[in-house]
Parts: C-alpha cells; structure tokens; sequence
C-alpha cells in the first residue's frame, strides 16, 4: 500500500518543477511588456558597452526601462527578422522596439513595410545624422548609424617598423615576410570580409555591388581578385590557415605567431585595454580604407513599444552618448563630427577618417563562397 | 499499441513530417518554368568539386575515427574485462570522463591543448623541439578529437560484450594450448560479434553527422559536410543545397544503420 | 614470398623477445595508462590552468601570473548567467518528460512482439541522425505557426525529440532483461498490471533506468543545434552560450564557462560510476 505512494509524488515532483520552470519564465516575460525591448547585434565590447554603460545611464535619464536581446555577430538575426515579418503579415504588432543589423538587410526587407520612416519630428537628433553617409542610403533611407567602426590594420611595432599605408603594400609586404599575416575565415568575420571585400573593389568597380541590384554575371570581375587571394596562400600563416573569427585572430596578434593582420578598430581598441594585447601591436588605417559601416537601427512600425524605441534611438544620437560609443568603441559616432566636443575630435583623428561600404547581401553571399572554393581551396 | 504512440508521434511530427517536406523539396527542381521532380539537385552535388570533396573528405575522417576508435576502445575493453589491479581501477575511471564533456568543450580544450604556441608546442619547446606538425585545423584534428569524444561510448559497449563471455571459454581455449592471438581471433571476436557490430555502426552513424567537433577543429577546406551544409544554409543563402546535402548525410547514415540492424538481427536469430 | 615471410617473422619474433621479459610485459599496462590518461586529461588541465590566467603568453609554460579576474566576466555577464538558469530548467523538465512518455513505450518494445516493432524503435535513430540544420526550414515553420519559436517549451520540445533514443532503447533493453516469471508470479497472486509495474518491474529495472535517465539528460543539457535554432536570440542554452564565448571571448572566458558547464555532468558521473559498467547501455542498443 505504501508504494502506491509513489505515483503521485511523481506527479507532484513533476508538477512542482513545470510550475516552477513557467514561473522563471514568466517573470522575464512579463518584464518585457513595460520596458523597450532593444535587439542589437556585434561583438561582445557592444554588448559590454550597452549593459554597463548606455542602458543603465539611459534609464537614470530617463526612467524608462530598457531590455536588451543581445544578437552576438547577428546570430538569429534571420529568425527575428521574420519575427518581425510574420507579426506584419498576421497584422500584429511586434514586440522589437529597436533592431540593429547591417544596413544592406534592413533594406532587403524593406519592401515588406516593416520599418518606421525616422523623421526631425519622431527623432529629433536624427538631424545630426549626415544621410549621405553609407548606412542610410544602403538602408533606404530606414536605418540611422548611431556607432561607425571600420576594420584597420593592426600590426606588431616590436618587428615591423614602418607599416604598410596601402592595399598592395600590405600584398608585398606578406609576399616578403610568409607565415606573418593572416586574416579571419570570411565566413565567420567581419574583418576577414574587409579584406575579402577590399580585394574585389581593386579590381572592380565598388558601386557596381554595393546598391540594391544583384546581377551574377558581374561576378566575373572578380576573377583576378581572387586569384590574388589564392596566389598568398603560401604565405599566409600556417601555409593557409584563416582561422574561425575576430577574437581568433587577436590571439594570434597576441601570442606573436602572426605579425600583422585587419582587426575592427574597436575590438582591438578593447583588447588593447584589457592587457590581452601586448602594448607593441598598434593599429592604423590604410588606403583605400577597408569596409566598415555594418551596423543601422531601424524601428520597426509595428512595434509594441515603439515610443520607447524612438526615445532610445534620440537619446542615443546625443553627444553625450555618442562620446561614450566613441570612447568605448574607439570608432565613429553616428552624428557628425561637428557635432561632437573637440577633445573627442583630436583624439581620432587619425584612425576614424573614412571606410569603404559593403556590398549587399546576396553579393556578400556569394563572395563569401567563392572565398571558400577558389581561396580556401575547396575547389570549383 | 497505444503506449508506443506518444513518443513516435513526437517524432513523427517534430522530426520525420519536416525531414519529409525538406526531402522533397530538394526534389523540386525548376525546368522549363515547370516545377518537375527530378535528382537533379543531387546530381548537381555530385558534379560540383567543392561539394563531392566534402562528402569523401567526410567519409574519410569518419572511418578514420571509427576505426581508431575501435582499435583503442576494444584494447581497453579486453585489458579491463581480463585484469584485476590498480592499472585496471584507473583505466575504468578515466574513459569514461569523455561521456561527461560537452563536445564544445572538448574541442575548445582539444584546440587549446594542441595549436601553434599552445600547451603541447609550449612543452615541446622547452625540451628543444621547435617544429610540431600541425595537430589541429585539420583532419588530423577532428579524428583526434572525434576519438576523445567516442572511447566511452564505444569501450562500454565493447566491455559488455565480452562481459557476457564466460571465462570457461577462454580457459578452454587455453587448455587446448591457444596463444593470447588466436584466443582473440578465434574465441573473443566471434563472440562479441553483436558488441562489434552495434560500436561500428554507431560510431559511423554518430562521427558522420557530428557538427561541433568539425566546425572547431577542422581547417578552411576540404571541410567536413555538416560544416559545408550550415555555411550554404547561412553564409551563401542556399538552403536548397543545404538540404540536399543533409538528405545525402542522412542516406548514408541510413545505410550504416541498415548493416547495423541486419548485423544485430542476424545475430540474434542464431545466423552467423 | 616466403623468404620475405620468413625473413619478417625472424624480425618480428625479434622484437617479442621483450615481450618475454616480465618487466617489459608488467609496464607495458601502466604506459598504456599514462599515455591515455595524458591524452584524456591533458586537453582538460590546460583548460583549467586558462581559467585562472591573468596573463599567459608564449612561451611560458604556466600562466605569467595567476588570477580570477576573469570569473566575475563570466558572472556578470547577464547573457551568460541566463544561459546557465536557462540550461538548469530545461534540462532536467525534458528528462523528466521524456521518461513519463518513453518508459510506457520502452516496455511495450520490450514485453510485446508486433509486426514492424523493430523498423519502429529502429526509427527513433533518425532523431539524432538527420542533419539539424537540413530541418531549419521545416521546423522553424512549423514552430512558427504553433507560436513555440524562441519559446520556453519550444525548446524543451526540440531537446525532448533528441533523448527518445536513450529514454526507449536502453529502457527496453533493460525491461528485455527482467525475467517474465516475476511479473507473472505476482499477477497470480492477484496483483494489477499497474501494481505490478510499480512494485516489481520498476524497482528491479531501476538501474538500468538511471542510465537512461543519465544519457537523456546529457544529449538534453548538450543540445546545441536545435535551441540555436528554435530559442536563438531569446532563449539561449549554456552549449549555445559556450560556442559565443569559444569564438568570441578571451581563451580565459572559454576556460572559465567550461568548468561551469562540465560541473552537473561530472557530478553525475561521480553517483554514475557504478551503474554505467552493469551492461544496460549494451542491452539497450541490441534492438
């Protein structure tokens, strides 16, 4: 009679740890419907800025509540991007406040009406914005930047006494010292794209891919690029070797098995700080620039809070935010330099002068495959 | 019966309906503007040099790993089932431990462990080895790790097969006057025919479609093919290839998983 | 061929000749342990030295100097200890499920004979066999449509899909091996099938359900694939957090978070230990 005991403590236990477990997740879930729900994508130094620095400023500013979902190197972007579609489609509102991605997806989908048109009148500082810039005319005119960072050259001053300035500079001097350089697996990173990227403009005209069209053909021209490419692969660390990410190849620049290689200038910056860097590597910026301009915010116009959102987004394009952005990230803000205090001005100067844009989407696709074929040495 | 239905419809509905309909839709082809059903999509896989490289590079470092799997896993398992003694306490302690690592983790100590200027090269160095193959980023690599990852699995499978062999058997063996050698190949191998034949299987079944272990260890090319799969799902915007060639991993799963059953049952039924 | 064969053995049979000293042969174990132990554990104590490494660059063979800085990043890092509440709710919730739904099936496999019941547990191999990522499309529509995309019990169900291999395998196995005659003795004295079930059957299959238990809990906890897919950016588990700060963190972060993520594992294998040697993992994949 006593085991019969057994079935419902079962019950019981089970029922306990369900009850629990919708208890933990409830909470976060109700916290979500007063606060903005703020979706931003990067590297683990923005997500470290917003946490400690932003949103807890921002909420003592203001006193609005601010919840981050935080994308590391846009993992999931695809899914929340359709999130925030099929909400539209069903005629739903979205519970994206604030959406931070590449300038060239908020313009894929823009077709669907996704996005709010930011104006003077819902975001005051978004006059402090210059639309010519990059992020605004791939995004459609949908997406503001509110940090710049670009990918720069960083380099060991302890072996290498005066940097290369230029694109074939940097070619010569890797042909002249094999095993030294090295950059991230495109497919993985932003700063092994750059390089990627840069590669395919030298040869090609770079306003040919960085619009809306897609026209495979011109892909052609690309050709001699990747040969080059592929002609260093001797000379690349390890006979070859790109390794999986920025942080990757930070390591190596730190263990001193490469001498050279582009890493984003704020990531490097941040290393640099933390002491996982030794003080001789130093960074630079080439010409022509390697790309950078990969991040835009855009308020869907479905979105639950999107008040909230919009007040985020106008406080964030102040100076006195864009200087913590700056300062932490040690790119561009998003405002013009004008409108930034001077101190800021000179400390910059040399790195944060100019970027090149990326191309879009579907081309960056199939630049990172053709990388992997014809560089990587997959075979075509 | 009824009590089977939960789980299998589970399955049904969350894994097979889905595997089904990505199936099939890696049989849509477009030709002429008419949606025709044809393999064209995997001949296309066959025909692209990337792709078929991938698959034999694949099949390659998945025997590879089975095989040296097995081979250490089963000279564990007879010195564990024949000996008594402090050496036999800690080998039984210490395979197991891989069961209990998250394959993350494995391959993140595997690459710490064994990368230029990690662990190993920093010893090396200090007894005056300068050069170190590469050990890791490589195929080289991921059979290392695959191997860590798998003597658990494999060592306990093998050690209750030859559990369930009497002693009797081996001492007769010996009595007739039979050497260590032709006791194994005679007496032991048979025997544990059914052990051998589930570790194989399933060790091909498992190191084939494992995706960690290749994306953190392996090199940039040739890749293994779970990796080429999430790169065209998310990196060149081709699903459809993407699932093509997770249909092809599954076929050849399957296969694996055919011998397995035919194997077992034969066995079982008293067919040798 | 034979003068090479002969000439081969005679080098070889050279070559035996240390196995007939018994020092040699009596060594021979204990080199075999070391070598093994240095490949298993070695990975490991590099790991662990990372995690307390205030600075270490090469060609230093021990950390340049010793700290814990780097287990407050862990802590404080909102994302992160969220993906350590979020595995320890989910896991153990999808083991306890998957038993409550297995076990009746697992001993139906083993207690029953119908047609196509091998093709049947046969197919629960195909969970863990097909590719995740050829199924992204698939299940990411239909959890759309049932709302359960970057939900709580979305991920509890794609993790449950992947232990039903162990929580039915190794269960029928181990049901297979409990001798009839027991449960039949007890039905003659008059016992329900419930009754029997609960007080003869479970008890002596006990063991052998903790193995599965056991196995179920680590494919549940170690599922990465299918949470990126269904939680992913929302719900994010320690073995999807883990891939983040391998690829995007400092090496000593990595080190840091995999001590955390191996604990519960190794606790389980310290009350484990025993259990697993008894067979029922061998006795569970003979169909």
């Amino acid at each position: 009679m006593r085991n019969w005991r057994i079935i419902p403590r079962t019950i019981a236990v089970v029922a306990v740890v369900c009850v629990f477990a919708l208890g933990l997740w409830g909470l976060p879930a109700r916290g979500q419907m007063t606060a903005a729900n703020l979706y931003i994508s990067g590297d683990t130094n923005i997500q470290d800025m917003f946490n400690k620095d932003l949103l807890p400023l921002f909420e003592r500013d203001t006193s609005v509540k601010t919840n981050m979902v935080f994308l590391s190197h846009g993992q999931g972007a695809d899914a929340i991007l359709a999130k925030i579609i099929a909400a539209k489609r069903a005629g739903q509102q979205t519970d994206v406040d604030f959406y931070e991605t590449q300038p060239t997806y908020i313009a894929e989908s823009a077709s669907e009406g996704i996005w709010a048109q930011i104006t003077k009148d819902n975001v005051p500082n978004s006059a402090k914005v210059d639309l010519q810039r990059p992020e605004v005319l791939v995004s459609q005119g949908f997406g503001l930047p509110y940090r710049g960072s670009s990918v720069v050259l960083a380099y060991n001053s302890k072996y290498i006494t005066d940097p290369p300035k230029t694109y074939d500079e940097i070619i010569a001097w890797i042909k002249k010292n094999p095993g030294k350089f090295t950059y991230c697996d495109p497919q993985t990173c932003g700063s092994g794209q750059a390089f990627l990227y840069v590669a395919l403009y030298k040869y090609a005209n770079s306003a040919d891919f960085t619009g809306l069209g897609y026209d495979a053909n011109k892909e052609a021209a690309w050709r001699p690029a990747l040969e080059l490419l592929r002609s260093l692969k001797p000379a690349i660390y390890n006979n070859g070797f790109y390794p999986n990410g920025n942080v990757a190849v930070l390591q190596l620049l730190g263990r001193e098995n490469i001498y050279m290689a582009p890493v984003w200038s704020d990531l490097g910056m941040s290393y640099l700080d933390q002491g996982l860097l030794p003080k001789s590597i130093k960074l630079v910026q080439v010409s022509p620039p390697f790309t950078g301009g990969d991040s835009a915010i855009a308020i869907p116009a479905h979105a639950m809070h999107q008040g909230a959102g919009m007040m985020f987004l106008n406080w964030l394009l102040t100076s006195k935010a864009q200087s913590i952005v700056v300062n932490k990230l040690a790119g561009y803000p998003g405002i013009q330099w004008k409108y930034m205090p001077q101190d800021m001005r000179d400390k910059f100067a040399g790195i944060a002068t100019n970027f090149n844009p990326l191309p879009n989407a579907k081309y960056q696709a199939d630049a990172k495959r053709l990388w992997q074929e014809q560089v990587a040495g997959s075979g075509q | 019966m009824a009590l089977v239905l939960p789980p299998f419809c589970l399955l049904v509905f969350v894994i097979v309906v889905p595997a089904a309909q990505a199936v099939l839709s890696t049989l849509r082809v477009e030709q002429d503007g008419h949606v025709v059903y044809s393999l064209a999509r995997y001949a296309q896989i066959l025909h692209t040099v990337s792709l078929y490289r991938s698959v034999a590079f694949t099949l390659l470092v998945t025997l590879a790993s089975a095989a040296a799997t097995f081979v250490l896993a089963y000279t564990l398992a007879l010195y564990l089932r024949f000996s008594q003694g402090r050496v036999s306490t800690l080998l039984g302690a210490l395979f197991i431990l891989p069961l209990f690592i998250p394959t993350v983790i494995a391959s993140f100590a595997m690459v710490t462990f064994l990368q230029n200027h990690g662990f190993v090269a920093t010893l090396l160095h200090y007894v005056g080895v300068e050069e170190m193959p590469p050990l890791v980023f490589n195929a080289v690599g991921i059979v290392l790790t695959e191997v860590w990852a798998s003597i658990p699995f494999a060592t306990l499978v093998l050690l209750a097969g030859l559990q369930g062999i009497d002693d009797a058997l081996i001492d007769s063996a010996r009595d007739v006057g039979a050497g260590a050698v032709r006791t194994f190949r005679a007496v032991i191998l048979p025997l544990n025919a059914v052990a051998t034949i589930i570790t194989l299987s399933l060790l091909f079944v498992g190191i084939l479609g494992s995706f960690t272990i290749p994306y953190l260890v392996g090199g940039n090319a040739p890749q293994m093919m779970s990796v080429v799969m999430t790169n065209y799902f998310s990196n060149y915007l081709r699903p459809d290839v993407s699932v093509a060639m997770a249909a092809l991993s599954f076929g050849i799963a399957a296969l694996a998983g055919a011998a397995y059953v035919v194997g077992v049952s034969r066995r079982e039924r008293g067919v040798v | 061929m034979t003068a090479v064969a002969s000439a081969l053995r005679e080098r070889v049979g050279g070559l035996l000749w240390f196995w007939s000293i018994g020092a040699f042969r009596r060594t021979l174990p204990w080199l075999f342990l070391a070598g093994l132990a240095v490949f298993i554990l070695g990975p490991l104590l590099s790991l662990i030295l990372w995690a307390f490494a205030g600075q270490w660059f090469y060609p230093a063979l021990l950390p340049d100097e010793f700290s814990l800085k780097w287990w407050p990043v862990v802590f404080g890092n909102r994302s992160v200890v969220a993906s350590i509440q979020n595995s320890l709710v989910t896991a153990p919730v999808v083991t306890l499920l998957s038993a409550v739904i297995c076990l009746p099936a697992a001993y139906a496999f083993a207690r029953f004979q119908f047609p196509g019941r091998r093709a049947l547990l046969l197919s629960f191999l195909s969970a863990n066999s097909f590719p995740k990522i050829g199924l992204y499309i698939s299940i990411a529509t239909l959890f759309y449509r049932l709302h359960l995309m970057t939900t709580y019990w979305g991920v509890v169900l794609i993790q449950l899909v992947g232990t039903l291999l162990f929580m039915i395998w190794i269960p029928a196995g181990t049901f297979r091996g409990i001798n009839r005659s027991l449960e039949e003795a007890a039905r003659d004295v008059g016992a329900s099938g419930l009754r029997t079930f609960f007080q003869i059957t479970l008890p002596i299959a006990m063991p052998g359900l903790l193995v599965a238990g056991l196995f179920a809990f680590l494919a549940a906890f170690d599922e990465a694939q299918g949470t990126l897919i269904v939680g992913s950016p929302n719900y994010i588990t320690m073995p999807v957090m883990m891939y983040t700060l391998v690829l995007n963190y400092p090496q000593p972060v990595g080190a840091v978070f995999s001590i955390l993520l191996t604990l519960p594992s190794l606790v389980l294998l310290l009350l484990a230990q025993r259990l697993l040697r008894q067979g029922y993992l061998a006795a569970g994949y003979t169909l």
